[in-house]
């Protein structure tokens, strides 16, 4: 469902009134500015690794009686380091990336459609993207789907000139149904497939040769139910991936959202995730160091690349939320951590150090 | 044939959804609590767009949530 | 498909459902299920019948919290919403400035009587609880007056469209809620009297959908020496409100229409802002007969 508050308190009041509501105004009534800002830290034991500081600033206004706009941009600057090969040999890094994203959207009685677009830049990537997304719902709108097809096309130059202008090309469709299953329970299944060509390969890891094609295919399954004691809302989430690269994962995502009096809100949260590893994925053996593991003779195709290991990650985080007027506050707190005897249903991968970031986000909004 | 039943799973379970659904459809009136934000897929005003970057560079896992938006070259 | 004109009277007025039909009988019978509501609606909340809803609550004012239903509980919210909205001065309860305000014989009450009015006058003392409502104190009365005819108007329409209506609107003594244009595709003009002379408009709004309605100085009121008195009083002080002649809204619902133009009017001078916060399109006309308006794209 698209979130459509209504215009007016009374409006909105009106709804729980015995009576059809009015033909629903699909535009978002209101605009909303909004400066949001993540510091992002990354670290292994004995070492810190990547941070991140980004601030971004986004528009959303309704244009005329059934379109909309939407424009963000962000600014992330990266500095620390990143490992070589697995968790080992961290090497410097600094970058600034710049991103825009731009989208139009129009609204019907039963239906959207959306057309966006968005660039990115940083000194060795640059990435752009055309979306076309569109929604239907049924008459008593207790259902509705969702269509969405993203195309990007990325250009490659790393800065060590491994490779010289390699290029990605992604295709990535979904679609959705998202059904309201009583007056305090919404649900929603999403199917994803997305193919991807091209440079896949992280030309910074010392070993790292990836295959040129990549596909994958998401099942999102989300339940958000609200609870009549307590007025909070509980958010569930279960997403499985899998991909060409044999690497399938599963995630979880449970969050409680409490309202407080004044304004104020409380939302503890966790996330469990769970991936196995890539078929070319090279372990980590301890009898080659200081050197990196050599991959098998003759492998087309292998990595050391922490990312592409099986390990499980957790996350633990809660954020505090405060509306007074035409805006409102929010900050998050995050601390997550990727362990590899966290895996679900298979070891490890050995020998790599545990990961953790800390994650902390900010917003400011206004609606207008 | 791995792929066919995931998607007869996924199908299979937005039929069902549907299914459910309407046994007893909720009526326009019944809708006030659907409205509030946290009720929404799209969450409170942080959102998952800055967690899902940092997850989908963190991890090998990306997608899902029909989120659209350009790439990046975190390594 | 004929367009059809079916009078009748309730919430003691003039009302009217006019839609589009293939006959002449089967107009009647759709206006007839309408009408049929809106006397409901008029029966369970009226003041003047002591089995209504509201005569009950209103019996056990001091003494006892009354069990209400689904609908009762969702308009008594409804009027909770109004009382904040309007920082205080829709106020459910006062009602019973109605027996100190004289309008037909054009009296000015008794100060005393007034002051003792005041003082049962209170929406934030009313108990209300999961499925209840009490009156805390011997002489407080709750009067849907200030809203029953646009729920009516609301509902009356809710009837038409699950009859498979599609043109027509329902017109409540000048709270007036639309289904659909004129079957040619064609707007309604609805006219909007002139609140000084009762049978010239001061304007005429073409209407497709949604729902019109007027609060003004002139439904009920008497002139004494030059000074007009009004039936909508402040519940604060008991006065007739004085700064608009009439103000009309436009909304999606009859009930949110109304909300808006009655407080408006009880706003006064502040109520210009609140049509503009609003969001709606309105037409307000002040007492030297000037007229704001706005017309806002929905």
């Amino acid at each position: 469902m698209h979130s459509t508050l209504p215009r007016n308190t009374l409006l909105a009041a009106a709804l729980s009134l015995p009576l059809l509501s009015a033909q629903a105004e699909a535009q978002p009534e209101n605009g909303t500015l909004s400066l949001k800002y993540l510091d992002y830290q990354d670290s292994q034991p004995g070492a810190r690794r990547v941070r991140v500081t980004a601030p971004e600033l986004s528009l959303m206004t309704p244009v005329g009686s059934a379109w909309s706009l939407s424009a963000s941009h962000i600014v992330d600057s990266i500095t620390g380091a990143s490992p070589a090969y697995h968790t080992e040999a961290l090497v410097p890094l600094h970058d600034q990336r710049r991103a825009t994203d731009l989208s139009v959207t129009h609204y019907s009685e039963l239906s959207t459609a959306t057309i966006g677009a968005s660039y990115s830049a940083e000194s060795d990537y640059v990435s752009r993207g055309l979306n076309l997304a569109a929604t239907l719902s049924t008459e008593d709108k207790n259902t509705s789907w969702n269509l969405g097809v993203n195309l990007l096309h990325d250009s490659i130059n790393p800065g060590n000139q491994v490779v010289i202008d390699e290029h990605k090309n992604v295709v990535d469709l979904s679609l959705g149904l998202t059904q309201v299953l009583s007056s305090r329970d919404l649900a929603q299944v999403l199917l994803g497939y997305s193919h991807g060509k091209g440079y896949f390969t992280d030309p910074y890891k010392i070993f790292d040769q990836r295959p040129r094609t990549r596909n994958h295919s998401t099942l999102l399954l989300r339940w958000n139910h609200h609870i009549e004691a307590s007025g909070g809302t509980s958010r569930l989430a279960y997403r499985y991936y899998q991909d060409s690269f044999a690497i399938r994962a599963h995630t979880l995502t449970a969050e409680y959202v409490q309202p407080l009096p004044q304004g104020w809100s409380l939302t503890p949260q966790l996330r469990l995730y769970s991936q196995s590893a890539a078929s070319f994925y090279v372990e980590h053996d301890l009898n080659s160091d200081p050197f990196p593991t050599n991959p098998p003779d003759g492998a087309s195709f292998y990595t050391e690349e922490q990312r592409l290991a099986a390990y499980g990650a957790r996350t633990m985080g809660i954020t505090l939320s405060k509306r007074w007027g035409a805006w409102s506050a929010d900050l998050r707190a995050q601390h997550y951590e990727q362990r590899n005897q966290w895996r679900w249903g298979g070891s490890g991968s050995r020998n790599l150090a545990p990961f953790r970031a800390r994650i902390v986000q900010l917003a400011l909004t206004r609606q207008f | 044939m791995k792929r066919f039943c995931k998607l007869a799973c996924a199908l299979g379970a937005a039929l069902l959804l549907n299914a459910c659904a309407s046994i007893t459809p909720v009526q326009p009136w019944q809708k006030g609590l659907l409205a509030k934000p946290e009720m929404s897929f799209a969450g409170d005003a942080i959102g998952s767009g800055f967690n899902e970057h940092i997850y989908s560079s963190r991890e090998a896992a990306s997608g899902g949530s029909g989120a659209n938006g350009g790439g990046c070259g975190c390594y | 498909m004929e367009v059809f004109r079916i009078p009748f009277s309730a919430m003691a007025s003039q009302c009217e459902v006019v839609l589009a039909a293939p006959d002449l009988a089967s107009a009647r019978a759709l206006a007839g299920a309408a009408s049929a509501e809106v006397l409901r609606i008029e029966h369970k909340y009226s003041r003047y019948r002591a089995d209504s809803m509201v005569s009950r609550i209103n019996a056990a004012a001091g003494a006892a919290a009354v069990v209400c239903d689904e609908e009762t509980l969702a308009l008594l919210q409804y009027a909770d919403e109004l009382y904040r909205s309007s920082d205080g001065l829709f106020d459910l309860s006062s009602g019973v400035l109605r027996r100190v305000w004289d309008f037909r014989l054009g009296r000015l009450p008794d100060p005393a009587a007034l002051a003792e009015c005041l003082n049962a006058i209170g929406w934030s003392r009313v108990q209300r609880e999961a499925d209840r409502i009490a009156l805390p104190q011997a002489g407080m009365q709750l009067d849907f007056g200030g809203f029953g005819k646009e729920y009516a108007a609301d509902r009356a329409a809710d009837i038409l469209r699950q009859q498979g209506l599609q043109h027509g609107y329902v017109n409540l003594a000048g709270d007036i809620r639309v289904l659909g244009p004129h079957p040619a595709g064609r707007p309604w003009q609805i006219g909007i009297q002139d609140p000084r002379q009762r049978d010239r408009l001061v304007a005429s709004i073409p209407v497709t959908h949604g729902a019109l309605t007027t609060s003004g100085d002139y439904e009920r009121y008497f002139e004494r020496d030059g000074q007009r008195y009004c039936h909508i009083l402040d519940p604060r002080d008991g006065q007739p409100v004085r700064y608009w002649r009439s103000v009309t809204v436009l909304a999606p619902l009859a009930i949110v229409a109304g909300g808006v133009s009655t407080i408006a009017m009880l706003k006064q001078q502040a109520g210009l802002d609140y049509l503009e916060a609003s969001g709606y399109s309105y037409l307000a006309i002040d007492q030297q007969g000037q007229i704001q308006h706005k017309i806002c794209h929905a």
